[in-house]
């Protein structure tokens, strides 16, 4: 009858692969969903018990695994914090419960101006334990509710206009940066600092898509809608 | 007098002479004689009559003899009287009083205290003794402001126990006193007044410290005012008096005239925004006055050690004493080497006084010997009026359950208790006193009294029990004395407290070859004859067995556990006599049928420590044998300092409590001083009244049934600084978002201590980087770091001022854009070990608190506040580096307090009560900061009147552009806060004007606020209904998706209780599957957010739809709380809750027929925008 606590090693463990297989999923599911690449590349897997899409074009998978790699030691270690006032932005794929606030999956359009970022704003549950969820099954089925949410999510979007390509933010408090170098775990895949016009969306909308709190995490999405996509 | 033992001095010695007999004394004797005792010469007859040492005080002569002659004169009279209970004999005793303590005060020429003339003035017309029952109305409405005056004026001189201000601390109880003659005991019963008068003349005249022991009846609380003239600090007397001033007025309380006085008194002293409040409290409470001592007694050990010279005068004298014995007895010899066989393994011996606050008490009262004696703060009979509200049933069977029960009890039912105390309260009014008995005597405990006990249960059981006040001078008197006298043979003591000392006596033993019980008896003569108490004596070849054998020895004895002896001996001990056995594992171990060691001794270590923990069960195992190895340890390193208190806290606004915390941390400054340490670890420890307890206590000022709130932070920087540590506390505080007025206790401790003086490895490795390294005025991150880089290699041993100066110097770096991540894979190797360092001291931390490990993260590399630098780094600094560093430290210090504050906004928070104190968000944009599209999150800066001006003044122009604009704002918002809501109202404020206040609607709706709030702020944060709820209402939630996809679609069901999330869910052909939505309240955090109590969105939902549709113009209030449930939603990340609350609103308000509901719709809508957009820099799409 093992309790674990945010003291046990592996709890950080947990949660970390929770969460990387959780926003790979989803990553695949917005690209799927909001039409960034053809339908084509896409094929329909089950996950969380409900189906999904997942590209089978190996680059683009590479990529977001590669993003996920680098993430997960830092997620392993726990842990959480304030927010910090500065701001960096990196590109790729990061989060760490300890460092990021947010995950953004940002849509851009030709000119890569950001038409739409999902935001998944990550903080920590007030109470970290697993103990009452120890086989995370209450954690599976809201996080399979975010799915479906994603899924949906056209309904409540406009379109986005042609051509649109993809960019991952990690909204991170400064102390993070310094422990890039940790999280660079593969070679040449380094991160760097956003470029403002990356990050900064001209007359945003916002659209709450989910929010769960479970034992171990406490996630929200939402989207930010840029209000006139097509200018 | 000769014959029984008394001798005459023809000349008066101060130092010989214990009483001074004289029917008369001429006024300069008087004077000169001002401290001794002068006594009647009855007091020598009748004592010899009485064949015992009479209590010398009732033939007290007055020093004087115009005030004697009253005093004697009013004996008889009210004698007299005694039989005529009634105010007219109450009222001669007021004014013979009053009289006696004007002529002290003039007399004494010392009426420069405000509150003492104002007294003389009042008392001029207390002379005339027949009018005293129509002036005393008058005279109560001036006593009242008086009172306090005076009680104010002697709060001012608390601190000052020395001779210069002792006839102004004199003063003041007196005119004190008179005051308390006023207020309610005057009706008290006539024998215990003529008692205390009796005793309040000895007090007033003789102001000698033997006068503070007083008989039994001493029901009149501010008699100890007057016993406080007697001893140097009187404050703790005064103070004392107090509290049983309010606690004990008497209970026949049949005059008319007294009630207002009643009510003022218990006002005066315990108002814990009083700045000297906290001074007070320590002052008068004993186990503060305890761990003082027992701090100081231990550095006085260590100053003996450290100024030892290996000469110990006792050990000397023994010797002589050992050689002068062993030339008389010469045959003794063989004896003594087998006798003292025992030295060769260790020997320890423990002193313990007897019943130390008792002995002490009484060592100047031979008619109190062998009585049952309590030392307490109350006097009398031991009964206080019941005051209205409490329920001192409803907290007994409380604590009874917990005792019993081992576990957090619920709050029994109140009406319950309501019900007896209705049937009790037809007869008496009063309950029993709940001053705690500090220490009884061993008469009192053969009749079942035991230390600890409440005073007025104590009476009961014994009736002729007599009390005795504290007298902290003494104490320490005494205690000091032992110490010394135990200093005499060595100075391998360890000072357990102040009356227990544990003493390594193998070295003595062998250097007098005496035997240890010689040496115990040795020992003990000398304490009894240096303090007149008695001290027991246990020796025992360990720490363990030495308190175990003093255990047998008391008591006034001694008792030397032979090593042969120890397996019988600690076989028959009762478990619970153990060290470290406390109740709740004595209740264990019965559970396990342990009673005794020998049972215990039948546990396996491993069985034990599988029970108890591996390290308690070692010990239990151990001592269950009678082994212990811990050695007399001299010196003992203070794990945490602390201050505490949860007496008499009682708040009204939050201000008060603020200033309360600063004092407090300046009382921790204060300690961290003496100890001469400093702290890196704060904890803010708060005991709030358990939601359902009683509002007022059982004991007046106590805490009655609380729950307690923690929070900890780790500051960067060990500080002793009152500043630091009160604004984290005050950051702490704030993130409780507690209810003030249900304080309780408040408690700061500090831990990880390290000693004061600073770290002089960290200078020299500063000036050793070249300054070459820093390019003028360059503010690129990458010159930095490279000067970083070659500071590296000489400064690793410095990790914590190394990294402290890598943040200052990445602070300014995200300021610029040339920032590359490839420079942070340098930085991040040598940030790694702390913040792994930051992490394991996290572990340490435990479950306990989530906010506390995150903060530490984050502050353990941050930049040290200013005040935290070490100035001298800071002056080796190369001058651009440096003003980079304090412009950092500048912007560190505002991010610092926006951090940690914005924890609980961050949704860590578990302690927002459903009234935050009216934190708002802020967010500033902050156009100049490249990496920040959303600006600045300056979400709770700290109080402006926190802003150092200085630190304020090297900002940057911008940055103090910003934060002026910030705190104008948040100023603004402030304002509205204060309003209990914080959005900004200002403008579509005249909106509302029209609105008629519907008051009848208004009650309705707070009836229905009502049924629903309650039970769901008592969650325990520790039940976890995460699981279960949602789960549950997954079934139920998914309804019919057609039917509502319909009602979605056409946009016309204004009455569906389904929420629209489900709608749109159901629309998009996935029924059900949103149900599961996670609620913030099942994560059973109490404070979650919630519209009037209600949390679940269903709850909202009803409420917000009998809102809307049964009142047609909605009121201004209830809207500014609708704004509020929302910004608490946004705060608590719960975005998907607000939209969908939006979306109800807005299809309810909008197809409302009243266009006030559009307007209000409107008005929240706006008000949700404005907090999303600084909090989210965006908007919510309102479709």
């Amino acid at each position: 009858m093992t309790t674990l606590t945010r003291q046990d090693l592996n709890f950080g463990q947990v949660v970390a692969d929770v969460l990387c297989e959780f926003l790979e999923v989803a990553v695949h599911l917005i690209l799927y969903v909001r039409e960034v690449y053809p339908v084509g590349i896409f094929q329909k897997r089950k996950k969380y018990n409900v189906p999904v899409q997942m590209s089978c074009h190996p680059e683009l998978n590479q990529y977001i695994q590669d993003t996920l790699h680098c993430v997960k030691p830092l997620l392993e270690k726990g842990g959480g914090g304030g927010v910090w006032v500065t701001r960096f932005w990196s590109r790729g794929f990061l989060f760490l419960q300890n460092d990021v606030e947010k995950v953004v999956v940002v849509i851009l359009d030709k000119e890569h101006r950001p038409v739409e970022k999902f935001v998944f704003e990550i903080t920590q549950p007030p109470l970290l334990s697993i103990s009452s969820d120890s086989l995370l099954s209450h954690v599976e089925q809201l996080l399979r509710a975010f799915i479906l949410k994603i899924s949906v999510c056209d309904a409540v979007l406009d379109h986005n206009p042609p051509g649109c390509t993809f960019t991952v933010l990690v909204h991170t408090r400064e102390a993070a940066t310094r422990n890039m170098e940790k999280i660079q775990v593969i070679k040449d895949f380094p991160w760097i600092l956003a470029d403002e016009q990356d990050v900064h969306m001209h007359d945003p909308r916002l659209i709450p898509l989910k929010t769960m709190t479970s034992d171990i995490l406490k996630m929200q999405l939402y989207v930010e809608e840029r209000a006139h996509k097509s200018s | 007098m000769m014959l029984h033992g008394g001798q005459y001095h023809v000349y008066y010695s101060r130092s010989k002479t214990t009483h001074i007999i004289a029917t008369n004394l001429p006024n300069a004797k008087i004077k000169e004689l001002k401290g001794e005792k002068v006594i009647r010469p009855e007091w020598i007859v009748e004592s010899i009559k009485a064949g015992r040492l009479l209590s010398c005080i009732p033939y007290q002569l007055y020093s004087k003899p115009s005030n004697m002659q009253k005093g004697l004169n009013f004996n008889p009279a009210c004698k007299a009287e005694e039989s005529v209970p009634g105010p007219s004999s109450v009222a001669k005793q007021l004014n013979n009083r009053v009289n006696h303590i004007i002529k002290k005060v003039e007399t004494e020429n010392e009426v420069k205290v405000n509150g003492v003339n104002s007294w003389n003035e009042e008392d001029a017309n207390n002379f005339s003794f027949t009018e005293l029952e129509q002036i005393f109305p008058g005279r109560k409405q001036n006593g009242i402001p008086h009172h306090r005056d005076s009680a104010a004026i002697f709060n001012g001189h608390t601190p000052s126990s020395n001779g210069a201000l002792k006839t102004q601390d004199c003063l003041v109880p007196l005119g004190h006193s008179v005051a308390s003659r006023l207020s309610p005991d005057f009706t008290q019963e006539e024998e215990q007044a003529e008692k205390s008068r009796t005793d309040f003349r000895d007090c007033v005249v003789q102001q000698s410290p033997q006068s503070t022991r007083n008989t039994d009846a001493m029901r009149n609380p501010h008699r100890t005012n007057s016993f406080s003239l007697s001893s140097l600090h009187s404050n703790t007397k005064i103070n004392g008096a107090h509290y049983s001033a309010v606690q004990g007025p008497s209970s026949t309380k049949s005059t008319s005239s007294v009630p207002t006085l009643s009510k003022a008194a218990p006002s005066v002293p315990s108002k814990p925004s009083d700045c000297n409040f906290i001074s007070d409290f320590y002052s008068r409470s004993r186990l503060h006055h305890i761990s003082m001592w027992k701090c100081e007694l231990t550095e006085f050990v260590n100053t003996l050690q450290r100024q030892s010279s290996g000469i110990f005068p006792g050990r000397e004298k023994l010797k002589k004493m050992k050689t002068g014995r062993s030339a008389l007895v010469v045959t003794d010899t063989g004896n003594m080497s087998v006798l003292s066989s025992p030295r060769h393994q260790s020997c320890i011996m423990h002193v313990d006084m007897d019943c130390f606050f008792v002995s002490v008490g009484i060592r100047n009262r031979p008619d109190l010997k062998g009585k049952p004696v309590a030392v307490t703060s109350n006097r009398g009979t031991g009964r206080a009026p019941l005051r209205p509200g409490a329920n001192p049933q409803l907290e007994w069977q409380y604590y009874q359950n917990k005792v019993l029960k081992g576990r957090a009890a619920e709050i029994p039912d109140a009406s319950l208790w309501e019900n007896q105390d209705s049937a009790q309260a037809n007869g008496i009014d009063s309950v029993l006193s709940k001053a705690e008995i500090a220490s009884c005597s061993y008469e009192a405990r053969q009749v079942g009294i035991r230390n600890g006990m409440f005073f007025g249960q104590a009476k009961q059981l014994c009736p002729s029990l007599q009390a005795v006040p504290y007298d902290f001078h003494a104490y320490k008197e005494v205690a000091r004395t032992m110490y010394e006298t135990l200093a005499s043979y060595t100075h391998s003591i360890e000072a357990v407290s102040c009356d227990e000392a544990l003493v390594d006596i193998t070295e003595i033993l062998a250097e007098t070859r005496l035997t240890p019980d010689e040496f115990a008896n040795a020992v003990r003569m000398e304490i009894k004859d240096q303090t007149k108490c008695a001290a027991s004596v246990g020796i025992g070849s360990n720490i363990l067995l030495a308190r175990m054998a003093t255990r047998k020895a008391k008591p006034d004895g001694q008792y030397h556990l032979k090593p042969e002896e120890v397996d019988d001996f600690i076989r028959g001990q009762l478990v619970s006599n153990l060290p470290g056995v406390g109740r709740s594992m004595e209740s264990k171990l019965t559970a396990l049928g342990i009673k005794t060691c020998g049972d215990l001794q039948y546990m396996t270590m491993a069985k034990l420590q599988k029970e108890f923990g591996p390290k308690t069960g070692q010990m239990l195992y151990r001592f269950c044998r009678g082994l212990d190895d811990r050695p007399v340890r001299t010196e003992k390193e203070r794990k945490s300092i602390s201050a505490e208190i949860n007496y008499g806290i009682r708040f009204t606004q939050p201000k008060e409590a603020e200033a309360f915390l600063l004092n407090l941390s300046e009382e921790i400054q204060r300690r961290l001083e003496a100890a001469g340490v400093k702290g890196k670890r704060l904890t803010l420890k708060v005991m709030v009244r358990k939601p359902g307890a009683p509002v007022e206590t059982a004991k007046f000022g106590g805490h009655g049934i609380c729950d307690n709130v923690a929070r900890t932070v780790t500051l960067d920087q060990a500080t002793d600084s009152a500043k630091i540590i009160g604004k984290a506390a005050l950051n702490m505080f704030h993130t409780m978002k507690l209810n003030i007025s249900d304080m309780r206790g408040v408690g700061i401790q500090v831990n990880q201590l390290v000693p004061t003086n600073p770290n002089p490895s960290a200078c020299p490795s500063r000036p050793s980087v070249p300054s070459g390294h820093f390019p003028g005025g360059s503010h690129s991150v990458l010159d930095l770091f490279q000067v970083q880089k070659a500071k590296k290699s000489t400064e690793e041993e410095h990790e914590e001022v190394f990294l402290a100066a890598m943040d200052l110097e990445i602070s300014p770096a995200s300021r610029n854009c040339t920032f590359l991540p490839p420079f942070s894979t340098h930085l991040t190797s040598s940030v790694n070990p702390v913040t792994s360092k930051a992490e394991s001291s996290g572990k340490w931390n435990g479950l306990h608190s989530p906010i506390s490990l995150k903060s530490r993260l984050n502050l353990s590399i941050e930049v040290p506040s200013p005040s935290q630098l070490d100035q001298s780094v800071l002056e080796a600094l190369p001058p651009d580096l440096r003003e980079q560093v304090e412009q950092a430290c500048a912007v560190q210090q505002g991010e610092l307090h926006g951090d940690k504050k914005k924890e609980p906004v961050n949704g860590c928070n578990t302690g927002i009560l459903p009234q935050p104190v009216g934190t708002v968000l802020l967010q500033i944009p902050e156009p100049q900061e490249s990496n920040s599209d959303t600006g600045i999150n300056v979400i709770a800066l700290p109080a402006f009147s926190q802003v150092d001006p200085e630190v304020f003044a090297a900002l940057p122009a911008e940055l103090q552009k910003e934060l002026k604009a910030a705190y104008d704002q948040r100023q603004r918002q402030g304002e509205n806060a204060a309003h209990q809501q914080p959005a900004a109202a200002a403008v579509p404020k005249n909106l509302f004007r029209q609105l008629k206040p519907a008051s009848v609607k208004e009650k309705k709706r707070n009836k229905k606020k009502n049924p629903i709030s309650p039970p769901k702020k008592i969650q325990s944060p520790l039940k976890n209904k995460l699981l279960n709820s949602p789960v549950k209402t997954l079934p139920g939630a998914c309804g019919s998706p057609q039917k509502l996809i319909d009602g979605f679609l056409k946009h016309e069901s204004p009455a569906s209780e389904k929420p629209l999330g489900e709608l749109s869910a159901s629309t998009s052909g996935v029924p059900g599957l949103s149900g599961s939505q996670p609620e913030p309240a099942g994560c059973g955090r109490p404070p979650a957010p919630n519209l009037a109590g209600a949390v679940e969105f269903s709850d909202v939902k009803t409420l917000l739809k009998e809102w809307i549709t049964t009142i047609s113009d909605p009121m201004e209030e209830d809207i500014l709380q609708v704004v509020k449930y929302c910004t608490d939603l946004i705060e608590e990340k719960d975005l998907e809750k607000l939209d969908l609350v939006i979306k109800y609103m807005k299809r309810l308000m909008q197809q409302s027929v009243e266009s006030v509901w559009n307007m209000a719709f409107d008005f929240i809508l706006d008000n949700v925008q404005v907090v999303l957009q600084q909090t989210y820099g965006s908007t919510l799409k309102v479709t």
